[in-house]
C-alpha cells in the first residue's frame, strides 16, 4: 500500500518534468533552422507545392493551435504522421522499439553479469595487482569510443576471421522468419525456428558485445566502490572476527550488500546505453529506434523527433522510478514514506 | 551468481579485510600519483603534438597526394592514406588541435555556466533554487549523448557550435555539484559574518562561497573532458561535427569506416587509438586525483 502511494507520487512528480520535455523538444525543433517540408519536397518546388505539403502536415497553423493539437494526439497515444514516410509514427516506432530493446537488454544482462564478479573479486583484492590491472582495463574501457569499438569488432570479427556476419542488418533473410515482436532472437524462439535462432544470435554477438564493453566498465567501478565500503564497514569486519565461513561472508555479506546498489547503477547505465546504442546501431546498420531517431533528426522531421524525445525522456525517468522502487525493497535500510 | 569465478584463498579466512585497510591507503597514495603521472604524461604528449603538428607533419592537414588514394602505410606515408589521399599521419596530428581544443574550452564553460546556476540556487534557496532546479531537472531527463545530439543537429557543426552544444550539456552536472557545496557553505559562520558587516550577496558568493566549492569540480572536470572528446568523436562520427575536410577523429573515423569491411585498418583505427588514448589520459587523471581526494578524506 505504502509502494503504492509512493510510486503514484513519484508519478505525479515526474509530470512538471515530462511537459518541460514536450515543451522544450517542441519549440526548440521550431525555432531552430532547418525546414522538413524541403526535405520531401525536391529540388524544383513551387510555393503552392510547399503551402500544400506544409497544410497537409498542419505546420500552416499558429504555433499554439500545432502545440494544443499535438498535446490532444498525445493524451490519446496518437504521435502524428511522419513527415518524412507518411506513415503513422506510433506504427513505426512500435516497429523499431524491438530490435532496440533487444540488444540493450542482453548488452546490460552481460554487463550487470561481469561487473559484478569483476567488481567484487577486484575489492576483495583491492590495492593489489589484480585490483590494480582491473581497474586500469575498466579506465580503459571508459575510454573507449564506442562506435570505434563496434568497427574494430567488425574488422578482426569479420573482415580478418569470417567467424561473424557482415555488419549489415539482422537476420539473414533465406531463414524465414516470421516476424512477431521484431526481436528476432524472440521471434526465432517463439517460432522454434532454428536456423533464425543461429543467424539471429550470430548477427547480435558483435553488437552486444560493443555495447556490453562499454558498459561494463562504469558499472565495475561502482560494483567495485560499493564492495569496497562493505568490506570496510565495521558489520563485516565484526562478522569476519566472529569467524564466518568465507563462502557466508561472500554470499550473505558482500554479494547482498552490493546487489543492493545494482538497481540504481542499472538505471544510470541503461540511460547511458540509449545514448551508445544510436552509434552502436549506426555501425552495425541495426534499424532500431536509435537509428530511426537519427535519421528524423537529421531530416528535421518533426513528429518522429518529438516522439523520440519524449519516449527517451520517459523511458529514462520510468527506469529511475523502477530502481527506487526495487532498491527500497531490497534494502530494508531505505524507507518509502508515502 | 558470484562465486563460481571466486576460490576461496587459505589462511584469510577471517582477517581478509584488516590487512588490505591498513596496507591499503599508503598502496592506494601510490596508485594514485602513478595514475595522475601516466594520464598527466599522455596529455603532455598530445598537446605537444598538436602544437607541434605543422613541425612534425610531413604533409600538410589537407593536402592531397594525388598518387596515392587509400594506400597502406609506407616511407611517403606512415599511417596510409584515405580515400582522398590524405595523409593519415598528418591529419591524426592536427586533429588532436580541434579535439583537445573543443573538449578543454566546453567544459570549461560549462564549469562557468553550472558553476554560476549551481551558486545563485544554493546561496538564495528558496523559489530561486526550485525554479532553476527545475530546469536543471529537464535538462538532465535526457540521456547525455541523445541531449548532445538533438541540440547540435539543429544548431549545425561550426566549432563554436560544438563548444556550446558540450558545455550545454554538461553544465546541469556542475549546476547540481556547486549548489549542494554552496548550500553548506551558506550555513557557515564566515558567511553570515560577511553578510551582517554589509558586504553585498554578489561579492559574498564570488569570494567568500565560491572558492569554498570549487573542490569536487577540480575533481570531476578532468574525467568530463574526457568524455566531451568522446561525445564530440561521436558527433561527428555521425556527421553532425565538424564538416568534412577538417581533420577530427571522429569524423576521420567516419570516413574509413567504409574501409573496414574490405579489411582496409589504416583509416579508421589509427584515430581511434588517438582517441583513446587521449581520453586515458583524462581518466587516468581524475581517477588519480579523486583516488588521492578520498585518500586524504580517510
Amino acid at each position: 500500500m505504502r509502494l503504492l502511494r509512493f510510486v503514484a507520487r513519484r508519478l505525479v512528480q515526474l509530470l512538471p518534468v515530462l511537459l518541460g520535455v514536450i515543451v522544450l523538444t517542441f519549440i526548440l525543433v521550431r525555432i531552430l533552422p532547418g525546414d522538413p517540408i524541403q526535405t520531401i519536397l525536391g529540388p524544383n518546388y513551387t510555393e503552392e507545392d510547399a503551402a500544400a505539403a506544409r497544410a497537409r502536415y498542419g505546420l500552416d497553423q499558429p504555433l499554439w493551435k500545432q502545440f494544443l493539437d499535438y498535446l490532444g494526439g498525445l493524451a490519446t497515444g496518437d504521435l502524428g504522421t511522419s513527415i518524412q514516410s507518411g506513415g503513422s509514427v506510433s506504427a513505426e516506432l512500435a516497429e523499431r522499439i524491438g530490435p532496440t530493446l533487444e540488444l540493450v537488454i542482453l548488452a546490460l544482462a552481460v554487463a550487470l553479469l561481469l561487473a559484478t564478479v569483476l567488481g567484487i573479486w577486484s575489492a576483495r583484492r583491492a590495492y593489489r595487482l589484480g585490483d590494480h590491472t582491473i581497474r586500469v582495463v575498466a579506465l580503459a574501457g571508459n575510454s573507449l569510443p564506442d562506435f570505434w569499438l563496434g568497427l574494430v569488432l567488425i574488422l578482426v570479427g569479420y573482415s580478418l576471421l569470417g567467424w561473424f556476419p557482415a555488419p549489415s542488418g539482422r537476420v539473414d533473410p533465406d531463414v524465414g522468419l516470421t516476424p512477431i515482436t521484431g526481436a528476432e532472437l524472440v521471434d526465432a524462439l517463439l517460432t522454434g525456428n532454428g536456423p533464425a535462432i543461429g543467424s539471429a544470435l550470430s548477427h547480435l554477438a558483435l553488437p552486444v558485445a560493443t555495447l556490453a564493453i562499454v558498459i561494463t566498465a562504469p558499472l565495475l567501478r561502482s560494483v567495485r566502490a560499493s564492495a569496497l565500503e562493505v568490506l570496510n564497514s565495521e558489520s563485516y569486519t565484526a562478522a569476519a572476527a566472529h569467524g564466518l565461513k568465507e563462502r557466508l561472508l561472500l554470499r550473505g555479506y558482500l554479494v547482498r550488500a552490493t546487489l543492493v546498489r545494482l538497481p540504481q547503477l542499472a538505471a544510470l547505465v541503461f540511460g547511458f546505453s540509449i545514448g551508445s546504442t544510436v552509434l552502436v546501431e549506426y555501425v552495425y546498420s541495426w534499424q532500431g529506434f536509435g537509428q530511426w531517431a537519427l535519421r528524423g533528426l537529421l531530416y528535421r522531421d518533426y513528429p518522429v523527433i518529438q516522439a523520440s524525445v519524449v519516449v527517451i525522456a520517459t523511458c529514462y525517468l520510468l527506469v529511475f522510478l523502477i530502481a527506487d522502487v526495487l532498491q527500497a525493497m531490497l534494502d530494508p535500510k531505505v524507507r518509502i514514506d508515502g | 551468481m558470484a562465486e563460481v569465478t571466486l576460490t576461496p584463498r587459505s589462511g584469510e579466512v577471517s582477517g581478509a579485510s584488516a590487512p588490505v585497510v591498513i596496507g591499503g591507503a599508503e598502496r592506494s597514495r601510490r596508485f594514485a600519483t602513478t595514475l595522475i603521472i601516466v594520464g598527466g604524461t599522455i596529455l603532455t604528449v598530445m598537446v605537444l603534438a598538436a602544437l607541434l603538428a605543422p613541425v612534425i607533419a610531413p604533409w600538410g592537414e589537407r593536402e592531397v597526394d594525388p598518387t596515392a588514394a587509400l594506400a597502406p602505410p609506407s616511407a611517403d606515408h606512415w599511417l596510409g592514406t584515405d580515400v582522398n589521399g590524405m595523409d593519415i599521419f598528418s591529419r591524426l596530428l592536427y586533429a588532436a588541435r580541434l579535439d583537445l581544443g573543443i573538449a578543454i574550452g566546453a567544459i570549461a564553460l560549462a564549469v562557468v555556466i553550472g558553476s554560476a546556476v549551481g551558486l545563485v540556487a544554493g546561496y538564495y534557496g528558496g523559489w530561486v533554487d526550485d525554479v532553476l532546479m527545475r530546469v536543471v531537472d529537464i535538462f538532465q531527463s535526457f540521456p547525455a549523448f541523445i541531449m548532445a545530439l538533438v541540440v547540435a543537429s539543429l544548431m549545425g557543426g561550426g566549432v563554436l557550435d560544438l563548444v556550446v552544444v558540450i558545455a550545454v550539456v554538461n553544465a546541469p552536472a556542475y549546476a547540481r555539484l556547486v549548489r549542494a557545496e554552496a548550500r553548506s557553505v551558506r550555513e557557515q559562520p564566515y558567511v553570515a559574518a560577511a553578510v551582517t558587516s554589509g558586504v553585498s550577496h554578489l561579492s559574498v558568493m564570488w569570494r567568500h562561497v565560491l572558492p569554498n566549492c570549487l573542490t569536487p569540480v577540480r575533481v570531476i572536470a578532468p574525467l568530463n573532458c574526457g568524455w566531451a572528446m568522446l561525445t564530440l568523436a561521436g558527433l561527428s562520427y555521425l556527421g553532425l561535427g565538424v564538416p568534412v575536410p577538417t581533420a577530427e577523429w571522429g569524423a576521420m573515423i567516419n570516413l574509413g569506416s567504409g574501409d573496414v569491411v574490405a579489411g582496409h585498418w589504416w583509416t579508421s583505427v589509427p584515430p581511434g587509438l588517438f582517441l583513446l588514448a587521449s581520453v586515458l589520459g583524462f581518466s587516468l587523471l581524475g581517477e588519480g586525483l579523486q583516488e588521492r581526494a578520498e585518500a586524504r578524506r580517510r
